[in-house]
């Protein structure tokens, strides 16, 4: 069974199937959207179960040739770290399609069309295991996410997604420039020209090669982060989409970013990443000084959350940029943490704001007197997204700041700082809203609901459970964050007692060109 | 440290579990619960947990001493192929005594909440809170590594997050437990930084591992030794409200009364000698550290008390004489006096139990009234809570047979064995104690002795019922007898207990002369302490006026808390505040941006001009046509 190719296409047959569904067929497009993303998260629920958590190459690989001879191929898999992104996509995305079948805005075939259209996108993208395929994905995701900003966003959409777009592909150019110029590059070095993420392993680049190269994966990946500076397009879109998209970019396709960053940008170009190695600590260092201040002083609730977004990702991409395994793995979990964390963080966000009416922080108050169950979860989210020990989130960043610590006590100090403003503005937020004397909106109006207790219930149950027992997820990752960070271990020429994994040599001994080699003409090197 | 040692460790996840079950089971019951039910739930399960503790007690008591310690792994939390952190308790000697006082006060202090909370309208989440606090307290001293330790430090702060924010609409409450909460965060952060710096040099984060290892790994007296001896005092600090980290505890008085009194006597305050304690491998070898833990103790012990002399609330004197307090322990515990350290922990928790929860009763009995000024002569309206108050300050005082007495005394006469330092300090602890002895007859006189204010109350202060005043008079009683566990020359029987804990005691032991010369120091200024509080305020309003309007300067200062508040406020939050909201603005007006606004004018110039171009005339287009395949043309040619 083609597990991975299932899951990726069953919610795109979904999107489909919207086409099928007559305007104003309200009912039907809840039940395609509701069916597809309930099934698309099932399958992954089994290919969990089947994982086998020791291994560390990837698993279930689907292989299909489509132009072999020019490398292209729909080559899908998972490994260690995909699957949890994969997993976490899944998740979300049902429960955002849950929650926007209870209550479907207007246009609601488009909407639910796009949302599954979106997890499709995310879901290949995580899964991708050639280069042009991650690329297309790359570029598929963004196209709904346009629409569903631009058609059902916020009074200021239009220059929002323009700038969303901008942004994105400027990035995403110069990632193509840099996708055939892996290839072009690695065929003159193994004769094999190829896509292949597993096959473009270990090809030893001159340094200057590798420079250009992740250069040129790292600034896109960087952007959609997004790491400070390039946060530009960031406010925009999170303040103008509505507020479930708001959600979906902030839980899942912030992950795409730092996905790239340690599944491609890491082990292919191991040189090019040592070299930027403090480059983007720094970034990630200032992002977390910068959106940890920033967030303590925004007036809005939503855009508290989103800057806190910022400085959350930044501790991700330091934890994947000290190139340790425990900081590693702690990277991989803190993307699942962030995505459950903040996607309880922004739904609670779109609840006070969707019944108060009120956006701004001051403007509310005391709704803890009519709400006691909305202001219990509101607590236990605001403690995790502050990374309380105790809490998932902690878990990450201590394995994080752990590993980083290892090798750069300044950038793990400095880090620190963000957790102690992490409490002021998360208190902010939420002493604010809850506490005090009661302003804006009475409390019993906001209170949960139903629809609001079967979104949030599940995301704090995650949370427990990774608080508890995170082994259940770090445990599956060893292998694979070995394998990954092992190839800039050796760059960063790091003690043999640290690297545990080997890098086969690439081409090896034997390798001859092959027969079937395209034109000879393409020798051009568009990165040098 | 074997795990077969003691066989009934596995108890320990009993005590843990059972009032974390109560908050649960009390937080989810649906509707609005009985206040009967509540009150079982509440107090029954911390009452359970002490009886499963004195149980643990007992079956160490009956094992030899290398016996009483052993720990219990439910399963493995983390392996990262490098570091494994297991979810484990360490059940020995130190972590019983801990666990006696935090569910055996802790109880009789919820138990009292029932009558004093009964005119709440939030009954249930009070009980839900106090019993989440007894279990974030149990983590703390329960854990066997560094990690559960910040684990069960965090839960303490955000539980006494949510008690010091109970009344959460009143604004200053909010205030006062965002404080305490961000404080106590800058707290968990030294603390996780030692952690991080104790992986880097040991790899393990278990206890027991890293005391063995720590001689080696760390060295002794070096500079990493240091660190991490520092880093964790950071977070001793914030959570024992030790100078410069001390600024919240005051304000956490915006908690109900009981809260302050399991917050001051049973459980928080106390993890920082707690933590200082259980560390001392590595504090014996980072000796400079040791002594500005000292230092430290010793500083707050004397500036807290100078402030708590002339406080107007009555339980804001008790906040700063806990601060003041915890610094005797603090100072011990920098010296190497461990045990003695301990000892005052358990004697300061049964009198600042009883100080406390008899304040309670007067605050009760005049209707949420706290200032002194508008007390007096209560001693004959409420005698329990009067004769509580006389123990806690005797025995805080130091007067013997109180407890204090015993435990003060062995702080101050073995610090005068550590050395220069520790002679320089036990002075310094002499005059606190002078001072205390001063600010705790001071509250006695000004609210128990003297006239009535105004000339009578409106209403007579009603008296407490049993609820109440069974609490208070168990723990006067022990505050007046507790200290017989060690007698100066006659027994060291707590020492002795605690010693399998502290495997680095460096056997600092009072001689006799020694003792005898702080005995008599310390009974003399213990007396001038209490004659001078006599001789201001045991007579009437006027005199109490005149005299204690010398010195005016002075006293605004302490008033004002030595202005520590001021200070951060100036030197910390507003700078942050200014360059959050610098940041803000910057990003509105697109600071940073200006490439991409570059490209979105260009792009929209480039539109405009290509736009005018498409005008829907034929021939234009045709024209573009044939210029372009000219140019493609000519292109051609002239590569060729």
């Amino acid at each position: 069974m083609p597990w991975v190719t299932a899951i990726i296409l069953l919610p795109l047959a979904g999107a489909l199937s919207m086409l099928a569904v007559p305007p104003g067929g309200v009912v039907q497009a809840r039940v395609h959207a509701f069916l597809t993303a309930g099934g698309t998260l099932a399958l992954t629920a089994i290919l969990v179960g089947l994982f086998d958590r020791d291994a560390a190459g990837p698993q279930y690989e689907d292989r299909h040739g489509w132009a072999t001879q020019v490398g292209l191929e729909w080559t899908v898999n998972v490994d260690g770290v995909s699957i949890w992104l994969v997993a976490l996509t899944s998740a979300i995305f049902f429960l955002a399609i849950t929650y926007a079948c209870f209550r479907t805005p207007e246009r609601a075939r488009g909407f639910l069309g796009l949302l599954l259209l979106a997890e499709a996108g995310l879901l290949g993208l995580f899964a991708a295991g050639n280069l042009v395929l991650f690329y297309v994905f790359w570029e598929a995701m963004l196209v709904p996410f346009y629409f569903l900003i631009g058609m059902w966003g916020g009074s200021d959409r239009v220059r929002a997604t323009t700038r969303f777009v901008i942004y994105t592909m400027a990035g995403s150019l110069l990632m193509l420039v840099a996708i055939l110029g892996t290839a072009f590059v690695g065929r003159e070095i193994t004769g094999q020209f190829t896509f292949d993420m597993e096959a473009l392993r270990g090809i030893d680049f001159t340094r200057n090669e590798s420079i250009w190269l992740f250069a040129g994966f790292a600034i896109a990946f960087i952007i959609k982060l997004p790491l400070w500076p390039f946060h530009g397009w960031m406010p925009g879109a999170y303040r103008n989409a509505p507020i479930l998209v708001t959600v979906l970019l902030a839980a899942v396709m912030s992950k795409a970013g730092v996905y790239g960053l340690i599944k491609i940008g890491v082990p292919l170009f191991p040189e090019g990443a040592e070299y930027f190695q403090y480059h983007i600590i720094v970034m990630a260092l200032a992002g977390i000084a910068y959106g940890s201040v920033v967030a303590w002083r925004q007036p809005t609730l939503r855009m508290l959350v989103a800057y806190s977004s910022l400085a959350h990702l930044g501790f991700v991409a330091l934890g994947i940029m000290a190139f340790d395994n425990e900081a590693g793995q702690g990277a991989v979990l803190q993307m699942v943490n962030h995505g459950v964390v903040v996607a309880a963080a922004f739904t609670i966000v779109g609840i006070i704001t969707a019944r108060s009416g009120r956006e701004d922080i001051d403007d509310l108050g005391g709704l803890a007197n009519g709400a006691p169950w909305l202001a219990g979860v509101f607590l236990i989210v605001a403690m995790a997204s502050l990374a309380m020990p105790g809490t998932n989130a902690f878990v990450g960043e201590f394995f994080i700041l752990t590993g980083v610590f290892r090798h750069h006590w300044w950038a793990a100090a400095l880090a620190c700082i963000g957790i102690a403003y992490a409490a002021v503005y998360m208190l902010r937020l939420y002493q604010s809203s809850m506490n005090g004397p009661r302003k804006g909106a009475d409390g019993a109006r906001v209170e949960m609901r139903l629809r609001d207790t079967v979104v949030l219930l599940p995301l704090i149950a995650a949370m427990g459970l990774i608080a508890l027992w995170p082994a259940a997820i770090v445990g599956a990752t060893t292998g694979t964050v070995e394998r990954l960070m092992a190839p800039a271990q050796i760059a960063a020429g790091r003690p043999a007692d640290q690297i545990r994994a080997g890098v086969a040599a690439n081409p090896p001994e034997a390798a001859l060109p092959l027969p079937g080699d395209p034109v000879e003409a393409q020798q051009e090197v568009p990165a040098q | 440290m074997s795990d077969v040692a003691l066989s009934g460790a596995y108890l320990g996840w009993f005590v843990l579990a059972l009032p974390l079950l109560g908050a649960i089971v009390l937080a989810l019951i649906p509707g609005e619960p009985s206040r009967a039910l509540t009150r079982v739930i509440g107090v029954g399960s911390v009452a359970a947990a002490f009886v499963l503790v004195v149980s643990l007690f007992a079956q160490q008591l009956s094992n030899d001493a290398e016996r009483r310690a052993g720990t219990s792994t439910l399963w493995t939390w983390v392996d990262l192929g490098s570091l494994q952190v297991d979810l484990k308790i360490l059940v020995d000697p130190l972590s019983v005594l801990m666990m006696l006082v935090i569910t055996g006060v802790g109880s009789l202090i919820i138990l009292y909440s029932t009558e004093y909370m009964s005119h709440d309208r939030d009954y249930r989440r009070f009980f839900v809170e106090m019993d989440f606090f007894i279990f974030a307290m149990l983590v703390l001293v329960l854990a066997a590594n560094f990690l559960f330790l910040i684990v069960g430090w965090a839960l303490v702060g955000l539980a006494s997050y949510l008690l010091i924010g109970y009344y959460h609409d009143r604004p200053s409450a909010v205030a006062a437990a965002k404080k305490a909460f961000v404080i106590n965060v800058l707290g968990d952060i030294g603390l996780v930084l030692a952690a991080f710096l104790l992986v880097r040099q040991l790899g393990t984060l278990d206890f027991a591992e890293v005391f063995a290892k720590a001689p080696q790994g760390l060295g002794d007296g070096t500079f990493i030794a240091e660190m991490v001896a520092l880093l964790l005092f950071v977070g001793a600090a914030a959570k024992s409200a030790q100078i410069p980290l001390h600024t919240w505890l005051p304000d956490a008085m915006e908690g109900p009364t009981p809260v302050s009194a399991l917050i001051h006597a049973a459980t928080m305050v106390t993890a920082g000698v707690y933590l200082i304690v259980r560390c001392n491998v590595l504090y014996e070898l980072a000796p400079h550290m040791s002594d500005a833990v000292a230092v430290v103790g010793a500083v707050t012990l004397f500036v807290a008390a100078t402030i708590a002399t002339v406080q107007d609330d009555i339980k804001r004197v008790l906040a700063w004489s806990t601060v003041s307090q915890i610094g005797y322990m603090v100072m011990a515990a920098g010296l190497g006096l461990y045990s003695s350290g301990m000892f005052h922990f358990l004697t300061h928790a049964f009198f600042k139990a009883a100080l406390f929860l008899a304040a309670g009763i007067v605050i009760h009995a005049l209707h949420d009234e706290q200032s002194l000024d508008r007390m007096g002569g209560l001693k004959n309206h409420l005698k329990v809570a009067y004769f509580a108050t006389a123990a806690g300050c005797l025995a805080i005082a130091g007067i013997p047979p109180f407890s204090g007495f015993f435990s003060k005394d062995e702080i101050l006469a073995g610090a005068i064995e550590a050395g220069t330092l520790g002679k320089v300090l036990a002075g310094v602890g002499l005059v606190g104690a002078g001072l205390t002895a001063f600010y705790m007859f001071r509250l006695l006189f000004r609210a128990f002795h003297g006239p009535e204010p105004d000339g009578g109350y409106h209403e007579t202060p009603h008296a407490s019922g049993s609820a109440m005043a069974a609490p208070v008079v168990i723990l006067a009683a022990l505050a007046t007898v507790g200290g017989f566990i060690q007698i100066p020359f006659v027994s060291h029987n707590l020492r002795d207990w605690l010693e399998p804990a502290i495997t680095a005691d460096p056997g600092i032991e009072a001689g006799h002369g020694q003792e005898t010369l702080i005995i008599v120091l310390s009974l003399a200024v213990a007396a001038i302490g209490i004659a001078a509080a006599w001789w201001l305020f045991g007579s009437g309003p006027e005199r109490r006026l005149a005299r204690a309007q010398k010195l005016p300067r002075l006293r605004a200062f302490l008033l004002d808390q030595w202005r520590f508040d001021e200070v951060y406020e100036a030197a910390v939050v507003q700078p942050g505040r200014d360059l959050g909201d610098a940041g803000v603005r910057a990003g509105e007006r697109g600071v940073g941006q200006g490439p991409v606004i570059a490209a979105e004018a260009v792009t929209g110039a480039g539109a405009r001009i290509l736009s005018r171009v498409e005008n829907g005339l034929v021939r234009t287009y045709a024209m573009a046509v044939i210029a372009g395949a000219a140019i493609v043309g000519a292109i051609l040619i002239l590569a060729r």
